[in-house]
């Protein structure tokens, strides 16, 4: 690999263009998925190929699974010549200069999930989906694992040298519920499958979905007779999974540069979060502060080096309620006069590296839950990402859980189902009043993030804490 | 390229010979993805990708595993298949599982590959976009954004039962967003257009409809929340059919009971003159005439006549009901979402788009919507956003800009609502997996707006 990489960026440096770069990876995944006492799926792969970036009067990207010098040479050559058709309509590209690294790094692990026996993997899931079985209205019921490796080597013609070895892992459960009137989900830790991190087969083992299989089954049972929730103005409490996915839509994505800078407008959308802003805006209440952090230790957006070779680093998005950093690539940050954020990162080799989010968390405050709750005198505590929608700048936004608590007079009351909130995005974090400390500060893994066109998938990570926030609107929808 | 029909057909006669497994099906996708991304009237995004899939399915008695390589290299091929046994070994038995399809007759499928589309280049695709933009200076507006996306999609399927097809098609796609700046305000004006021959995408036109709808959208005003009547333009309409799909039309959410059309069959749930069905052989379709697993796809009326009819099928769910067959919908397996509708069409009716806004005392005009998601799937709740030109709609004229609006909305209700059925339709690619979906404009009454934002 490392031979094709050398000639790969040997042939870019003869080619008399402003900037080239190569990238090469092999990616290994595993996925078991168990299904109503049934492994529904066990599939094993790999994909091995290289992308190309040029800078030759425009941008060009070309990818190949095309692993002999021919084949490169044809990816260069393509690369180029789709450069010279982007220098039609394009002006002069600049990129922020960067120290320049040759270095490697690995995702520190104890144990390879890929050496764990599969028989291993397979008879655990399968107890758990058995000790989930224990309501006749369960209809689905369902617990996975999944583990992703990747070999990555980068070189540029400015001369880093980079050799990455990733490793991430995970899984969860989940369990439909139907009446013949009604129907609920139920999953742990989260939906999309679960919670996944960058660490070994031990983040799988902690995530102790055995000992949770009963009681998620069971509370989604519960749903279907839960009351629905309530219509109205009131407090809300986000645990972490859901708080996770906030931080993901409303600050996460609107803190890209490039969605600022309008080159995602035709797709994914812009952003409310324009340059002029930067330093200005009250994005939040003071005791607000949220960071990119691709350094945060099991992170599932950690990693040694993005890819255009910048290291990683924790940066500021919003610092004490204010607008204060963008998520920037080395074309961007020259743009705007920013620094660079280590946020460019593709999907595989195949696809164009982007502005994507590393780990955006929202820094643990100074509350306990428990005195959250003893403080609200009405509330809903939200839990489970069940759905979730907001505008192409990043402004109205809807989501609803899979189960809500009713909080009255500071004590958690009922379950109740269906739990929607609505807001604007602004509006929400200014009435942020109570963040949840370093002790229940959780890092949620969140392995779906879309962008791009081709459509990419990411995977980033969230920090938080479980949060309030004040005068919320609930229950929308007519039920 | 690497690849070729014959080349996967001997790596596959080659598998099939050599494998220890009771049963095999050899999958290999072949793609060769061309796009151009615009931004602030720039080319910033211009990327060739091509890759190959190989994917394996072993068969042990009811034990299945599954592995997949992109390489075609001899020993990675072999390795792939060592790996796919040894899962198949290793797994548990699915008493639901019925064995790999066997051959079956389709009837004979339309070719949708293009040579043009295929060999359209960087530069053919550059000149497009470089026009649009000149055009839309030429009007006064200086940001116009998109994508010109070519492709060529190659899909075998082979298995140990005598299934051995190919078929390769082409599409093309150019969509454009202009944004009009005037005085500290934005219009946003969105159009594309699809089809498997480059030629058929008249760009001057697309571009055309973006601007002329961003410069009517400038000086948009906020309006009351609650119900209207709403003129869906086709691709507004497409997005509800795709979660209308997603949410309902497989045959494993109703097996699951995780579809609005369980234990609805035969019954009258949507407006009499809607009609929404699967069928790769419609001229306005594009796609491949089998599915995954090598099954010939089948005309499948889902809604007939307004009344839930029938739901897709692949090998698997067919499998877990007497007397079925797979109606050739299956997914790459294995996969959670399969099986799945993925050349839709709607019927269209006799209402011209100008016809339904006259017919409008007091409604909206929606262009399309924004991340569209299920609040509760079984009861068919979407939520969503309008997108890129919202209208007010007055005594039948279009009266003003509409900051966009968010809808939170039983889709059954509302096609139970229908006032009336666009003359035409139009076909959208729908970015995941090759799928294609052909949707005519709709007037729809007492749709629920429960939200707007700022723009």
């Amino acid at each position: 690999m490392k031979d094709l990489v050398e000639f790969g960026i040997n042939e870019l440096e003869k080619k008399d263009i402003q900037y080239g770069d190569f990238r090469l990876s092999e990616i290994n995944t595993e996925v078991i998925n168990v299904k109503n006492g049934t492994v529904e799926a066990i599939k094993s792969s790999e994909s091995k190929g290289y992308g190309i970036r040029i800078i030759d009067g425009g941008w060009g990207f070309a990818s190949s699974a095309d692993l002999t010098e021919s084949g490169i040479e044809e990816t260069i050559k393509r690369a180029r010549k789709i450069a010279r058709a982007s220098s039609k309509a394009s002006d002069p590209i600049e990129l922020k200069e960067v120290e320049i690294h040759q270095d490697s790094y690995t995702t520190p692990y104890k144990k390879d999930p890929f050496k764990v026996e599969l028989e291993e993997k397979m008879d655990y899931l399968m107890e758990v989906n058995e000790r989930m079985d224990i309501d006749e209205r369960i209809k689905v019921r369902k617990c996975n694992f999944n583990a992703w490796k990747t070999k990555k080597f980068f070189a540029s013609t400015e001369g880093a040298k980079i050799e990455q070895e990733l490793l991430k892992t995970g899984g969860g459960l989940d369990v439909n519920v139907s009446d013949g009137e009604d129907t609920q989900k139920r999953s742990y830790p989260n939906s999309f499958g679960g919670d996944f991190n960058s660490r070994g087969y031990e983040f799988f083992e902690n995530l102790e979905l055995l000992e949770h299989a009963e009681e998620t089954a069971q509370e989604g049972v519960d749903l279907l007779d839960a009351e629905q929730c309530p219509e109205g103005e009131m407090d809300i409490i986000l645990n972490t999974n859901q708080l996770a996915l906030q931080v993901h839509e409303s600050c996460g994505h609107p803190t890209e540069l490039d969605r600022a800078l309008g080159t995602e407008a035709s797709y994914a959308g812009t952003s409310f979060m324009t340059p002029e802003k930067l330093g200005e805006l009250q994005y939040g209440s003071d005791i607000v502060n949220i960071v990119s952090d691709p350094t945060a230790e099991g992170g599932l957006g950690t990693f040694g080096y993005d890819d255009e070779g910048v290291r990683a680093r924790k940066i500021d998005l919003i610092k004490d309620g204010i607008f204060v950093g963008y998520q920037a690539s080395r074309e961007g940050a020259t743009k705007v006069g920013v620094d660079v954020s280590s946020s460019m990162r593709a999907d595989g080799w195949k696809n164009l590296p982007l502005v994507r989010m590393t780990n955006i968390n929202l820094e643990p405050g100074d509350w306990s839950k428990d005195e959250i709750v003893e403080e609200t005198d009405k509330g809903i505590i939200f839990d489970g990402i069940k759905s979730w929608s907001i505008d192409d700048k990043r402004l109205n936004f809807q989501f609803g859980t899979e189960a809500g608590y009713l909080v009255e007079n500071g004590e958690v009351t009922k379950l109740i189902k269906n739990p929607t909130y609505t807001g604007i995005t602004y509006d929400f974090w200014r009435n942020c009043d109570a963040i949840a400390g370093e002790d229940e500060w959780k890092l949620h893994g969140v392995p779906n993030c879309g962008k791009g066109e081709p459509p990419q998938t990411m995977q980033v990570g969230h920090g938080c804490a479980p949060s309030r926030f004040k005068d919320i609107r609930v229950g929308v929808g007519k039920w | 390229m690497v690849g070729s029909e014959e080349e996967f057909e001997r790596i596959s006669d080659k598998m099939i010979k050599e494998s220890d497994a009771d049963e095999i099906e050899i999958r290999i996708i072949k793609s060769d993805t061309a796009l151009t991304r615009y931004a602030n009237s720039q080319i910033h995004q211009n990327i060739g990708q091509e890759d190959v899939d190989i994917s394996i399915r072993a068969v042990f008695g009811k034990k299945t595993g599954a592995a997949s390589t992109n390489s075609l290299e001899k020993s990675s091929v072999m390795d792939c298949l060592s790996k796919a046994e040894t899962i198949a070994k290793n797994q548990k038995s699915d008493p639901d599982f019925k064995g790999l399809p066997e051959p079956k007759k389709g009837k004979k499928a339309r070719e949708h590959y293009v040579e043009d589309t295929a060999k359209f280049t960087p530069e053919e695709r550059a000149d497009k976009v470089k026009e649009i933009i000149q055009m839309a200076r030429d009007e006064g507006v200086d940001r116009v954004y998109g994508a010109f996306q070519t492709e060529v999609q190659n899909l075998f399927v082979a298995n140990s039962h005598g299934v051995k097809r190919f078929s390769k098609f082409t599409s093309a796609n150019l969509t454009t967003t202009a944004i009009a700046d005037w005085d500290n305000d934005q219009g946003f004006g969105w159009s594309e257009s699809c089809s498997s021959d480059v030629k058929d995408i008249d760009h001057m036109q697309v571009g055309r409809t973006a601007v002329e709808k961003g410069l009517n959208n400038l000086n948009t005003k906020k309006i009351d929340l609650g119900e209207y009547d709403v003129v869906l333009e086709p691709l507004a309409v497409q997005s509800i059919l795709m979660y209308m799909d997603m949410m309902g039309f497989s045959a494993k959410k109703v097996q699951e009971e995780r579809s609005f059309m369980k234990g609805k069959f035969g019954e009258q749930i949507m407006d009499d003159r809607v009609n929404i069905y699967d069928d790769i052989s419609d001229p306005d379709m594009i796609g491949y005439p089998f599915d995954y697993e090598g099954v010939p796809k089948e005309k499948v009326e889902i809604i007939k006549d307004g009344i839930a009819n029938k739901v897709v099928y692949d090998s698997y769910t067919a499998g877990r009901e007497e007397d079925k067959e797979s109606t050739g919908h299956a997914l790459p397996m294995p996969n959670p979402m399969s099986p799945l509708a993925m050349n839709l069409l709607m019927d269209t009716g006799d209402y011209s788009q100008e016809e339904m806004i006259e017919e409008t005392d007091k409604g909206i005009l929606v262009t399309r919507f924004n991340y569209c998601r299920p609040v509760h799937p079984v009861k068919g709740i979407l939520t969503g956003l309008t997108r890129d030109g919202t209208w007010l709609i007055e005594n039948g004229e279009i009266k003003h800009p509409l900051n966009n609006l968010r809808f939170t909305q039983n889709l059954i209700e509302a096609f139970n609502n229908i006032e009336g059925i666009g003359e035409e339709r139009k076909l959208f690619a729908m970015g995941f997996y090759p799928a294609y979906f052909a949707a005519p404009a709709l007037k729809i009454s007492d749709f629920n707006f429960t939200g707007t934002t700022e723009f």
